[in-house]
């Protein structure tokens, strides 16, 4: 059991804006779902041994568990409350509180089978937007608010869902319901944190909303890789490809301003081995503790008891699997997630801190945009992939969206947008000016005329469709160690480009430029002629050829070093995520394995490494030199101690 | 020598006489070629030496395709043997009771038979007593058993358990399915001598097992 | 006939020169002027999954389908969908049966269920789906590969592997790879006259491969006999008389030709890929398939189908490990290659990763789709009032 959980921000943190103290802890959580069977009525609502499941949990050193909250039993009749339902809810509280756990108390979740917002005297009203009902929502919260208002085993209240979010129709009327949710909660409990209940990526995915505004008046926010998104994002093998870089890229775009909960961790489907499963759990868990997340919550603690499948099903849904099997038994992925924990609470993140990122993705704005502009559709999926590329460079890189301030960034990546705002291209200029490097690869359509002073090319026009990438090196060495090739991919677009005073760094196979640098400022502006990491997202991303994840790695790479945005340790297996958490008289590194192959990883630190240890004791290994090398197994991951001669 | 006795068979193929042919295979092998080399040594090169002959117009089309029908009667011959031999070894493979899945176990219940082993399948839903029956009616001492159950790999237990309790403590357990790759402690914990996490890899397994308990009879006598 | 508006038939010739942007903008015009048309729904639909974008495809597939129950078009893209975004087979099941209904004569329609039924364990209705589709045409290589992947399942490699052999020879990439080795991509614009060749070496072989690819065999032997009248160990002669052989199904005539090539020019690609082909239709000789194969790779690394077909005879070696990697790199090197796709889908399935296999045979089945045009056809049927 970790020795403290996040510090709560006070209200009167939450008015005045002021940041709440940062989590000194990494918490690993669970959801635990009031119903754990296909043929179980809502009324069964937390209707079993509680006691033991905590127990369990405890035992897995699982520290925080979200519980929901049924509105649907707890309110029978209007006005007239259960308290023999809401016994349960304290059996719950008295259970976590036994093992010294927290909660996080959830309103208005939706969910397939527990049906707990659907009150049968709300006659079809929408629980969204009818004032009736919205006043007894408020009421609802307020009372079981303050029940528990001196109940040590609360962390959090939460409200919403992705599933619940997404059923409202504008943005103002989802503003307007969470906070007086949120107002509602306060009202009664001044301490506690607020948790808004749904990713805005995944959210904007799913229901076209974008609940940034709403997100940012809460203290803490979810990331969380729905059924949805991961179909639109990453639908492939979990074991290797973008499936591994999909949390956290999520996680990323959570914003940097924010705590965020990497949240939903695990399986949506049982047509994946339990191995997999495993597997996939310990990447998603290491890289959301690599990528600044608060603490990570699991998808749910049980499989549902389902009607019996055929062999090889593969099922939609995706709150069928849990960390146990149906019959309560640990799976072998809870034996992982014991052994992350373990991990986690030896990294002490009040004395190790992860190193700043200077390099930055940029999310367009025009990523928000709705059909018939495909830009929404088309520019996360480009985002994705040139974090994994930035990720493969080993850099150190958050996501930023377009307008938001590039201060402390060196080096930014704007990968296949389509077009950025007049005052965006005026902040890349001024970004590039006084040092930082750009690398922007052309999203199709007319090059903005900035292009033309800042990247120093000529637009001459877009040559359309190419079935296949070809390039030669006019310049060996400027961008970083790139070679000669021909592969298959389709590309949507190729600018044909014309001299403008930057120095052409590639070509395809007649001569057309594919790659410029130009010096602008105290900066480098880096263009890519074509959509290459559109590219790859629209075609296999799992098969994508290597030569262009090897360019794109590269000159990401080549880019960022030169600008001082590189990694402080680095590494020769672009398979291998780096994260570094910088100590006084030690660091700690982690290192997690994006293959389902073994693999051994050389990590470079900048000063001779004296000695290696992991994280969890053990002897230590002496190095004494600054390269060493770090066996990984398949999806594997080790947090090492280093200490410097 | 090879090359006369491919210019002979070539000579054979030309002269459409499969009798002459077949003992030029015979004599090859007579003087110590072994069945996997004879077509690389002989029938090839006279496959060559007929290519060159149909090019150079040393023969026509019409006693090219004749020379190549013998060729295709002596094929036969000079194959490298088909079947690998076989290895004496019973092995029984099934899938564990309640569990219905069964491609694990077909896969690598038809290599281990390509590869030579005598593979007693029992299919899927088997019950641990099914396995101890068939150990007992064949003597089998290794035993396969699948499971991509949580469930159904923990019971594989049962099957240590029943043999153990029959006094057959000497039969080896290899457990293949995707709960045992995920963790090798489950194999362990169910009295699993070895994980098999493929097919390819379960020949391998299994004849360093097979040839282990060859050793340890050995050793015993 | 149905009547179409300007907007809609400007979307259509944007979505067919495969402008997806503006295509769906001018859909969004059309649906402002019309939004009950099924037609634009159907064409939405296709244009979204053209990108991948599956929630967007069923939600404009399922709007057309309620306008108009019989258009075609948009159970394909439906079905499509579902089939690309995993773990809908339930739902795709009805919509293939459903298209199978409204167009018998649809093969992939028959594939397509076969696999969906597959995907939800229903693997006997899958085998009468593929079955179906071959009775409609025999050379349908994805449903062979289909039936080559059951037998797998349920017999092991050794009976699967010449199902896989089988689908490969259906497959037309696999005489592609022969005219990329030989430099000939187009077919010729008229047919090769042997009386105006010049006569010489050169005028003759480069006529002789466009005869082969204009599958014109008589000229084509006819060209490489006068070239070897000349110079009988011309090794480019004799490997493309293997060739000429090899279509002929003389294989024994192909391999005499191709071993006589190989004795004068050990690394002539275009004998090691026809000697290769030889090889791996005999049982016994996949080793030396392999070893052939792994020469050829030397010399053509860069050709998917060299790996493939390197990969399938370490599939009949037992060697499946090292099989899966040569398919990988095949897939890397064309991620379209439906017979990698599959092949590696049984590499899979030797190890246990059942998810995987599953995903590489829904690649396959998107790359096959796509590569056909059947939307197109069956747009064309049905705003024709099924006349085309």
């Amino acid at each position: 059991m970790p020795e403290d959980l996040p510090a709560p921000a006070t209200a009167a943190d939450a008015r005045e804006g002021v940041a709440p103290r940062r989590v000194t802890q990494f918490p690993v959580g669970v959801d635990y779902y009031p119903i754990d069977a296909e043929r179980a009525s809502y009324s069964e609502w937390y209707d079993t041994d509680v006691a033991a499941d905590f127990a369990a949990m405890a035992a897995a050193r699982i520290s925080l568990v979200r519980v929901f909250v049924s509105w649907k039993v707890l309110e029978p009749q209007v006005g007239q409350y259960d308290d023999a339902v809401a016994d349960r809810l304290d059996a719950v509280m008295e259970a976590a509180r036994a093992h010294d756990m927290r909660t996080i108390v959830c309103f208005f979740a939706d969910d397939r089978m527990a049906e707990m917002n659907d009150v049968t005297w709300a006659r079809k009203r929408d629980p969204r937007t009818d004032d009736y009902l919205l006043e007894r929502e408020i009421s609802l919260v307020q009372r079981v608010v303050n029940h528990f208002r001196t109940e040590p085993a609360i962390w959090a209240w939460e409200i919403g869902n992705e599933a619940f979010f997404a059923g409202f129709a504008s943005e103002d009327a989802l503003h307007a319901w969470a906070l007086a949710m949120r107002d509602a909660i306060r009202e009664v409990d001044t301490a506690r944190v607020i948790v808004f209940g749904a990713g805005a990526e995944t959210l904007v995915r799913e229901s076209g909303l974008d609940v940034r505004p709403t997100r940012d008046v809460f203290e803490y926010g979810v990331s969380r890789v729905t059924a949805p998104y991961r179909a639109y994002a990453a639908e492939g093998p979990l074991t290797y490809g973008p499936a591994t870089y999909v949390d956290s890229f999520v996680l990323r775009a959570g914003g940097v301003a924010h705590q965020v909960l990497a949240d939903g961790i695990g399986v949506h489907t049982l047509d994946v081995s339990v191995a997999e499963e495993a597997a996939y759990t310990r990447t998603a868990m290491y890289s959301a503790l690599m990528n600044r997340a608060s603490g990570v919550m699991l998808r749910r603690w049980r499989d549902v008891e389902t009607e019996r499948r055929e062999p090889y099903y593969q099922d939609p849904f995706e709150v069928l699997v849990g960390v146990n099997d149906v019959t309560g038994r640990a799976k072998p992925v809870l034996a992982e997630v014991s052994r992350f924990a373990r991990v986690a609470a030896h990294i002490d993140l009040r004395r190790y801190t992860p190193v700043p990122e200077r390099a930055g993705i940029l999310v367009p704005a025009e990523r928000y945009e709705p059909l018939p502009s495909l830009a929404g559709l088309y520019d996360p999926r480009s985002c994705l992939q040139a974090y994994i590329a930035a990720k493969e460079a080993h850099l150190p890189v958050r996501l930023v969206s377009e307008g938001e301030d590039l201060d402390g960034l060196m080096a930014l990546f704007v990968p296949s947008a389509a077009k950025l705002t007049m005052a965006m291209w005026t902040s890349l200029a001024a970004f590039v000016q006084s040092g930082g490097s750009v690398v922007l690869s052309y999203g199709g359509g007319d090059a903005d005329p900035a292009v033309r002073e800042l990247f120093g090319v000529e637009f001459l026009g877009d040559h359309g469709v190419r079935p296949v990438v070809s390039c030669r090196i006019a310049q060996p060495g400027l961008v970083g160690d790139l070679t000669s090739f021909d592969v298959r991919l389709d590309v949507p677009h190729y600018a044909l480009l014309g001299s403008g005073g930057a120095t052409v760094v590639a070509t395809d196979a007649t001569g057309s430029p594919l790659l410029t640098a130009h010096q602008y400022g105290q900066g480098r502006a880096i263009f890519l002629a074509a959509p290459l990491e559109r590219a790859i997202a629209q075609s296999d991303p799992w098969a994508a050829p290597d030569a262009i994840r090897d360019l794109l790695r590269t000159v990401y790479g080549s880019v960022a070093r030169a600008a001082g945005a590189g990694p402080i340790i680095d590494c020769d297996e672009p398979a291998a995520e780096v994260a570094l958490f910088q100590g006084e008289s030690a660091d700690i590194v982690v290192v997690l394995s994006h293959s389902p192959v073994p693999t051994t990883a050389t990590l470079t630190a900048e000063r001779v490494v004296a000695s290696v240890t992991d994280v969890r004791g053990g002897a230590a290994a002496d190095v004494g030199s600054k390269a060493f090398g770090v066996p990984l197994e398949p999806n594997g991951a080790v947090a090492l101690r280093l200490t410097y001669a | 020598m090879a090359a006369d006795e491919a210019a002979s068979l070539y000579q054979a193929f030309v002269d459409q006489d499969p009798a002459s042919a077949i003992q030029v295979v015979e004599r090859a092998r007579a003087s110590g070629i072994a069945q996997d080399a004879l077509f690389d040594t002989l029938y090839a090169p006279a496959m060559a030496l007929l290519g060159g002959a149909w090019a150079s117009g040393a023969i026509d089309e019409i006693a090219f395709t004749q020379a190549a029908v013998v060729a295709e009667q002596v094929g036969s011959f000079v194959m490298p043997s088909a079947a690998r031999r076989d290895t004496g070894v019973t092995v029984i493979v099934g899938t564990m009771h309640r569990d219905h899945h069964s491609i694990g176990h077909t896969i690598v219940a038809a290599t281990l038979k390509e590869a030579g082993f005598r593979v007693n399948d029992l299919g899927v839903d088997v019950r641990p007593s099914d396995f101890l029956e068939r150990v007992e009616e064949t003597g089998a001492r290794i035993v396969i058993v699948f499971a991509e159950m949580m469930q159904t790999a923990r019971a594989a237990l049962r099957v240590r358990e029943m043999l153990l309790a029959s006094g057959r403590e000497d039969v080896v357990i290899l457990v293949g399915g995707g709960p045992f790759s995920a963790d090798t402690a489950l194999a362990r914990e169910v009295g699993a001598n070895g994980v098999i996490p493929g097919a390819e890899s379960a020949v391998k397994l299994v004849s360093r097992v097979a040839a282990d308990l060859v050793a340890r009879e050995a050793g015993e006598g | 006939m149905r009547e179409r508006s300007a907007t809609l038939a400007a979307a259509e010739s944007l979505a067919r020169q495969g402008a997806i942007g503006a295509a769906v903008a001018a859909c969004y015009e059309a649906l402002a002027i019309d939004h009950r048309d099924p037609l634009v729904r159907a064409l939405l639909a296709h244009l979204m999954l053209e990108g991948d974008f599956y929630d967007e495809a069923i939600t404009e597939a399922t709007a057309a389908i309620e306008l108009d129950p019989d258009c075609s078009p948009a159970y394909l893209a439906l079905g499509l969908a579902y089939d690309r975004r995993g773990g809908m087979s339930d739902q795709s099941v009805l919509v293939w049966h459903e298209l199978a209904e409204v167009e018998e004569d649809l093969v992939t329609a028959h594939v397509q269920l076969g696999e969906a039924f597959a995907a939800a364990a229903f693997q006997d209705e899958a085998l009468d789906s593929w079955k179906r589709a071959l009775e409609l045409d025999p050379k349908e290589a994805r449903a062979t590969y289909n039936l080559a992947i059951a037998s797998l399942k349920r017999e092991g490699m050794a009976l699967a592997l010449p199902l896989f052999r089988k689908a490969g020879e259906l497959d037309p990439s696999q005489d592609e790879l022969f005219f990329v080795l030989l430099g000939v991509r187009d077919r010729p614009a008229e047919p090769v006259d042997p009386a105006a060749v010049e006569p010489n070496r050169e005028a003759r072989l480069a006529a002789a491969a466009l005869a082969l690819r204009d599958e014109d065999l008589f000229t084509a032997a006819e060209l490489v006999r006068l070239t070897l009248d000349e110079v009988a160990d011309d090794p480019q002669a004799l490997a493309l008389a293997a060739y000429v052989y090899l279509k002929q199904e003389a294989t024994n005539e192909a391999m005499a030709c191709a071993l006589r090539a190989l004795s004068i020019e050990p690394t002539l690609d275009t004998a090691l890929y026809s000697l290769g082909v030889v090889y791996a239709r005999r049982t016994g000789l996949n080793r030396h398939a392999a070893r052939v194969f792994i020469a050829l790779a030397k010399q053509a690394g860069g050709q998917a189908l060299v790996h493939v077909l390197l990969a399938e005879s370490l599939l009949g070696l037992q060697r499946y490990q090292q099989a899966g990697r040569a398919y990988r790199l095949a897939v890397r090197l064309d991620p379209a290659c439906v017979r990698a796709r599959f092949g590696l889908a049984a590499a899979y399935l030797t190890e246990g990763r059942y998810a995987e296999a599953q995903w590489e045979i829904r690649r396959a089945a998107y790359y096959d789709t796509k590569r056909q045009g059947l939307f197109w056809r069956l747009y064309d049927r049905y705003t024709s009032g099924g006349d085309v």
